[in-house]
């Protein structure tokens, strides 16, 4: 979409230890999951957005998940908005796991089955 | 009129290197306006803009756009609230509690300065936090502590200097939770370096947390193309709803 997102791409995977607030409160950055599902509703909310899938476990029943993602500013601003991911996209969400033994997670990124990100970060994270 | 006006920023060689780098330029190549520093009607630089900045999580870290303190001079009760920091135990800004100053200005998103003769206002983005700085030299207030604590600026040539004390101590200088005591004692020293960029250096001077005061800088960057957005902590924290986030204890 734009350059920002191949450079945001490379932000995501510090974004969690640096959140504007501790992600050590919440997330456990050595736990990670990958998670194949169907998007049910997207929160445009602050203080961070956040994704509902339903997704399969092996034994074909439906689990529902949480996942959290960027603020809301951050992500207009970087040309994302409410409707860029739509209730029925299928998308395969990487992340780290809530402590908490929820079916909650951070995200560290969302594809579409084209392989194009979604809610690729923001252009704020310029630490190294 | 040299750069290096007693203690202006632009000696400091590390904040030099900084500007001179590539990696100055913004994360999303976006280029802020090219000029010299305005000014207003008395004369002075005006500060006023909608500023892009970098995320400082650690301020001991350097980075795109910043320098940071290094190690840090721990006193021993600094050296063991460090230590002794669990955000599991809780979080204050996780909890939608307020940034407090140095929080507020590290954060990763922009803030407006809108100056005139008598004030700068800081309108963050940050939980849509504000302060009003006189910068007429006047004296401190004396008030009950608080979280951001109690700023009034002059100006040193064409930096405006900020002092600010009368800390609540509640908050930390920094995500990553280094400490700060009711003692802290801070001073921002901004300068417009031309019409795109600002240069704020920031030192840290607590001596009951910290043996000697410390320093990080950083350069923020115009962006004529943003506004200040509205921004609720409050309005859908389902991580401290949920009990995933804890409130500090006191």
């Amino acid at each position: 979409m734009k350059i920002a997102m191949l450079a945001a791409a490379t932000f995501m995977a510090a974004i969690p230890a640096l959140a504007h607030h501790s992600f050590a409160a919440e997330f456990d950055g050595k736990k990670s999951v990958k998670l194949e599902g169907t998007i049910t509703k997207v929160e445009w909310t602050n203080p961070h957005i956040w994704m509902y899938l339903d997704v399969k476990d092996e034994a074909g029943n439906t689990v529902k998940w949480q996942c959290e993602g960027g603020a809301p500013n951050s992500l207009t601003r970087a040309g994302w908005s409410k409707d860029s991911l739509k209730v029925g996209d299928q998308v395969s969400l990487d992340g780290w796991l809530a402590k908490d033994g929820s079916k909650t997670c951070n995200t560290r990124s969302v594809k579409l089955p084209d392989g194009k990100s979604v809610f690729a970060g923001s252009s704020n994270n310029d630490y190294k | 009129m040299g750069l290096c006006y007693r203690s202006s920023i632009f000696c400091s060689t590390a904040l030099l290197a900084l500007l001179a780098l590539p990696a100055f330029a913004q994360s999303d190549g976006f280029k802020p306006p090219e000029g010299p520093v305005p000014r207003t009607a008395d004369g002075k630089p005006d500060l006023s803009g909608v500023w892009d900045h970098p995320f400082v999580g650690d301020m001991t870290k350097s980075g795109r756009n910043q320098v940071g303190a290094g190690e840090l001079p721990f006193t021993e009760w600094g050296l063991a609230e460090w230590k002794n920091y669990n955000a599991e135990d809780g979080d204050s800004t996780g909890a939608c509690l307020p940034h407090g100053l140095v929080r507020s200005i590290n954060a990763p998103f922009p803030v407006q300065l809108v100056q005139n003769s008598k004030y700068v206002s800081f309108d963050f983005e940050t939980d849509n936090w504000f302060q009003v700085v006189p910068i007429d030299g006047r004296p401190h207030r004396k008030q009950i502590p608080t979280w951001a604590g109690d700023s009034v600026g002059h100006w040193e040539g064409d930096t405006l200097v900020i002092d600010t004390v009368n800390f609540n101590g509640k908050t930390k200088v920094d995500s990553i939770g280094h400490p700060q005591s009711d003692q802290l004692h801070v001073t921002q020293r901004w300068t417009r370096k031309d019409l795109g960029h600002m240069a704020l250096e920031i030192t840290i001077d607590d001596p009951k947390t910290y043996t000697k005061p410390w320093k990080n800088t950083r350069v923020f960057t115009l962006r004529p193309d943003w506004e200040i957005m509205e921004f609720s902590c409050e309005e859908n924290n389902k991580s401290l709803w949920e009990g995933r986030i804890k409130p500090p204890k006191n």
